[in-house]
Formats: C-alpha cells, structure tokens, sequence
C-alpha cells in the first residue's frame, strides 16, 4: 500500500515536470523529421520502411536518452538527499530512490515511446508496416536504454552530493559511454593483436550500456557491418547468445547501479 | 518517549554534538534553544533517522532509530527546517503517501489539511502555494496520526501569527494525547509558553535545561510567572554568552 502511495507520489511529481514533456516534443519532433527525411531519399515514399527509419532514429536515441537520463537520473538522486521529511516516514530509504527512479523510467519511457510512435505513424502511413516487429522492439531496446541510464544517474546524484556536482558528473558518464567508449575501442584496435582487440571489445560492448543498446539495435536489422567495431566484433565471436548477453547486460546496468543507489541512500547521513 | 543517551556527532573534523543526553517523557515538551550550529538541528535530523549518530543511542518510544528504524519512525511526527519534499509534490498525494506509511485511511490525510484551512488546495503542488500554506500542510501531515513522539525543527519559521497560533496549537494538542514533543525554536516566547523544560545548547554540548524557573534562578534572574517573553530573552542571552552550566539533562 505504501509502494503504491509512494510510486503514485512520484508519479505525479515526474509528470508535472516541464522538461520531460518538452522532451517529447522535440523527440518526436525530430523523429518524424528523421522519418520523412529517409522517406524522400529514396525518391518514392514505399521504397523505405521501418528498417532504414529505425537505424536513423537509432542514432538520435543513442545519444539524446543517455544524456536526458543521465541528467534527470543525478539530479532527481541528488534530490533525494534532501527528502528529510519523506526518509522520516515508517519506509525503508531504498524504496524512495526505486520509486523515483520508476516514476522517471515511466515518464521518460512514454516521452519516448511518444517520439518513436510519431516517427512509426509516419511511416506506416507512407512505407507500409513491414519490420514493424522489428521497430517495436527497437523501442523495447531505447526503454532499456532508458532505464539503465537513470539507474546510473541515480547512483551517480547520491554519491555526488549536490545537484551541481551531480549534474557535472552525468554529463562527464555521458561522455565516457557515448564519446569516450568508442574512442577506447578505436585505440585499442590499432594497438591489439586480432584475437586480443575482439575479446577486449567484446567486454568493451558489455560493460557499456549505450555500446549494448546499439548493438541490439542494429543486430535487429542484421546490419552487424555497421555496427561499429564493439558490434561487429561480438557478433563475429558470439553469434545469437552475444545477443542475450547484451541484454542481460543492459538489464544489469539497471539493476546493479539501482542496488548500489539504493544502499548509499539509506546507508549514509543526508 | 523519546530517549537521546550519549549521543554525539562529527562532521568531519567539527564536533557537531558532544556527547549528550536528555531524555522527553510523553506528554511533555522540550524546547531546544541555542543560537545557529549550536547542535539542535543535528540532534533532531538524529532523531528522525537522517544523521547517523556516532556514539550512543537514539530512541523514540523505546526503539533505536539507527537498529530499528522502521519501527521508530511508525509513530514519529517530523517537521524538518527545509520542507524535505520536492516541490512539485502534489498536496492531495502527499498526504495519502503520509496516511498509507502510517497505516491510516487515505482520507486521514486530507482531513487533517482541511483542519488546517488547505482543504481547496489538494491539487496544488507545494511549490504553488504560500511560505505559509506550505507549512501549514506540512504540520498538518507531520502531526497526522497517532503519534508518540513528535519532533519539530523550527515550526513557526514563516508563518505569520495566526500560523504560529496553529503550531503551537498542535503542539499543545499533541502534549494532551500524551505525546513526547521535542522542537527547536528560535521564538522564545513560543518556548517559554509551551516548553515544560528547556534545553539550552551552544556549539554542540547541551550547557543548561531545565525548567523556565530552574534556569532563572540559575541565572539569577528575576522570575515574574506572569510575564515570560521578557525573562526568557535575558535568560536565553546570560545561558548562551556566560555558559552557565546546569546539569539536568536525563
């Protein structure tokens, strides 16, 4: 009763908030443009589909949802060392951050699932609906993109103390999975032996939530050449289970930083 | 029954808390008193479970708040100094949350605003209303339920006069439920009218408490029980620049 008391709580506060509307807007926004730019490419509105629609969007989720949930995630941790009336209520403290964080994976969620529909609406009007299957669950990889980014940013918001602070950090975690990651990667193919680089990427691609969204992402259009080399490196070496060992990977990037924020919080003064 | 024995507090290198004890019987009120970072806010965010103690022990009717948090905290009343929830908390929301965690009917919550004149406010978020609203609702859900102890940072802190009659209203009523009150305040006259003992702090050690007249025949001040806004002021300055000391902390 109390979960429920406390995630409707959240939830109200999350949807009141402006920027994850505005999120939305724009998202869809350029979602749709995103959309009908591929669609006049090809010259006729049938020739392009979800397929090619969704490898685009796929770009613009992989790096405008980290950096929104990061931020949101740091800030809406680092505001929970400030709760001092909620914490004195007869409820453990770890379930004020899973709350939160669930109130904030459901608003973001929708704002992108909204982004995404608009897109899909747009070109199931024009393309028709082949690899709408596909598509879905293109959408079901950014929630999971989602979500495990808040999960860190919340973790990142309570160790940091102090909303500056954890805002600087989210943004610095960003850029180490979306910039910094693939720059390693880079580096370390042109230093490593073959056989040494691949396993090095592979765990280069687990360990990296946004690598392991984008991998699923394309694996889902079989487009493993375009993978970057995280991707195609761990569909040349583990073939169908790499990409179970994706997810169960992205997964963990939602619980295992989750875990961690919860146990600081109710571990350590406010 | 609220229970402080032995409790100090660090803050790095500062001591935040020496190590006191004091001890508030239900139905009685203590005012803490002292002038800022003397120690009163620590002692009650220790209170309320969101300082960790150092050394001692913490209990709110005869359970530790560091050992058996839950517990404690079930018949626990807390205004905190800042409001401790987002702003954009919805009112209406807040106080079914507050009513659910202490087991009350989801109605207990929105009465108890109505008493306090926010009934057409349920739908604002606490970020749309007055300073004082704002803590009006807070008391409301604070002092909402059946309680044993209740532990207030400075609740009169901006209200204007008929708010402060409120806070010391509820906090009368909840002396007559049998309630142990602890609240630090800033308004003597409010701790001379309401406490039963005060406790006086100054850079984290409790240096006197005791009753209004145990401590102005300490400091030798001239006791007219009629009048009480006066004597407390010169009681309140003598206490805190000469740190008398009287121990009668238990």
């Amino acid at each position: 009763m109390t979960r429920r008391a406390l995630l409707k709580f959240d939830w109200a506060a999350a949807r009141r908030g402006r920027l994850v509307p505005l999120f939305a807007l724009g998202f869809a926004l350029a979602s749709i443009g995103v959309a009908l730019v591929g669609l006049s490419a090809g010259g006729a509105v049938v020739v392009q589909g979800f397929a090619r629609t969704s490898i685009s969007l796929l770009q613009l989720t992989l790096w405008t949802v980290p950096l929104l949930s990061l931020l949101l995630g740091a800030v809406s941790g680092a505001e929970c060392t400030e709760l001092e009336f909620l914490t004195a209520l007869p409820f453990p403290r770890t379930h004020i951050v899973v709350s939160r964080w669930a109130a904030w994976t459901l608003a973001l969620s929708a704002a992108v699932a909204a982004g995404f529909g608009a897109a899909g609406i747009v070109v199931g009007i024009f393309a028709g609906s082949a690899d709408v299957g596909r598509y879905l669950a293109l959408i079901g990889v950014a929630l999971l993109l989602v979500s495990a980014n808040l999960a860190v940013g919340f973790w990142i918001g309570i160790v940091a103390r102090g909303r500056a602070r954890a805002v600087g950090f989210a943004v610095g975690a960003w850029f180490v999975l979306v910039i910094g990651a693939d720059l390693v990667a880079i580096a370390l193919l042109s230093i490593l032996p073959a056989h040494l680089a691949t396993w090095s990427l592979v765990a280069l691609l687990t360990v990296n939530p946004v690598d392991s969204a984008r991998a699923l992402g394309l694996g889902l259009f079989q487009t493993g050449a375009v993978a970057g080399p995280t991707g195609a490196a761990l569909q040349r070496l583990l073939g169908g289970p790499g990409a179970a060992l994706v997810l169960a990977g992205l997964v963990a990037w939602t619980v295992i930083p989750l875990r961690l924020a919860g146990r600081r919080f109710a571990a350590h003064d406010l | 029954m609220i229970e402080l024995r032995d409790v100090a507090k660090r803050f790095g290198h500062r001591i935040a808390l020496a190590p006191f004890t004091l001890t508030v019987a239900p139905g009685e009120i203590v005012a803490l008193v002292g002038p800022n970072g003397a120690g009163k806010s620590t002692t009650l965010r220790i209170l309320a479970g969101g300082l960790h103690p150092d050394q001692g022990t913490a209990c709110i009717a005869g359970r530790d708040v560091v050992t058996d948090p839950l517990r404690a905290r079930l018949h626990l009343g807390y205004l905190p100094q800042r409001i401790g929830v987002p702003l954009s908390a919805v009112v209406g929301d807040l106080a079914a949350l507050v009513a659910a965690a202490r087991g009350l009917p989801a109605g207990a919550g929105t009465r108890a605003l109505a008493e306090y004149g926010l009934g057409d406010r349920l739908d604002a978020t606490l970020g749309e209303m007055s300073g004082g609203q704002r803590q009006r609702a807070m008391l409301a859900l604070a002092t909402l339920g059946p309680l044993e102890a209740l532990v207030l940072d400075e609740p009169s802190i901006s209200l204007d006069i008929e708010g402060a009659d409120d806070v010391r209203e509820a906090i009368r009523r909840a002396k007559r439920a049998g309630v142990a009150v602890l609240f630090a305040s800033h308004h003597l006259s409010d701790v001379a009218l309401l406490a039963d003992r005060i406790a006086v702090m100054v850079a984290g050690k409790l240096i006197a408490c005791g009753t209004l007249e145990e401590l102005a025949a300490t400091t030798g001040v001239a006791w007219d029980s009629r009048v009480v806004d006066a004597p407390i002021e010169r009681i309140y300055r003598i206490l805190v620049r000469g740190r008398a000391q009287l121990v009668d902390a238990a």
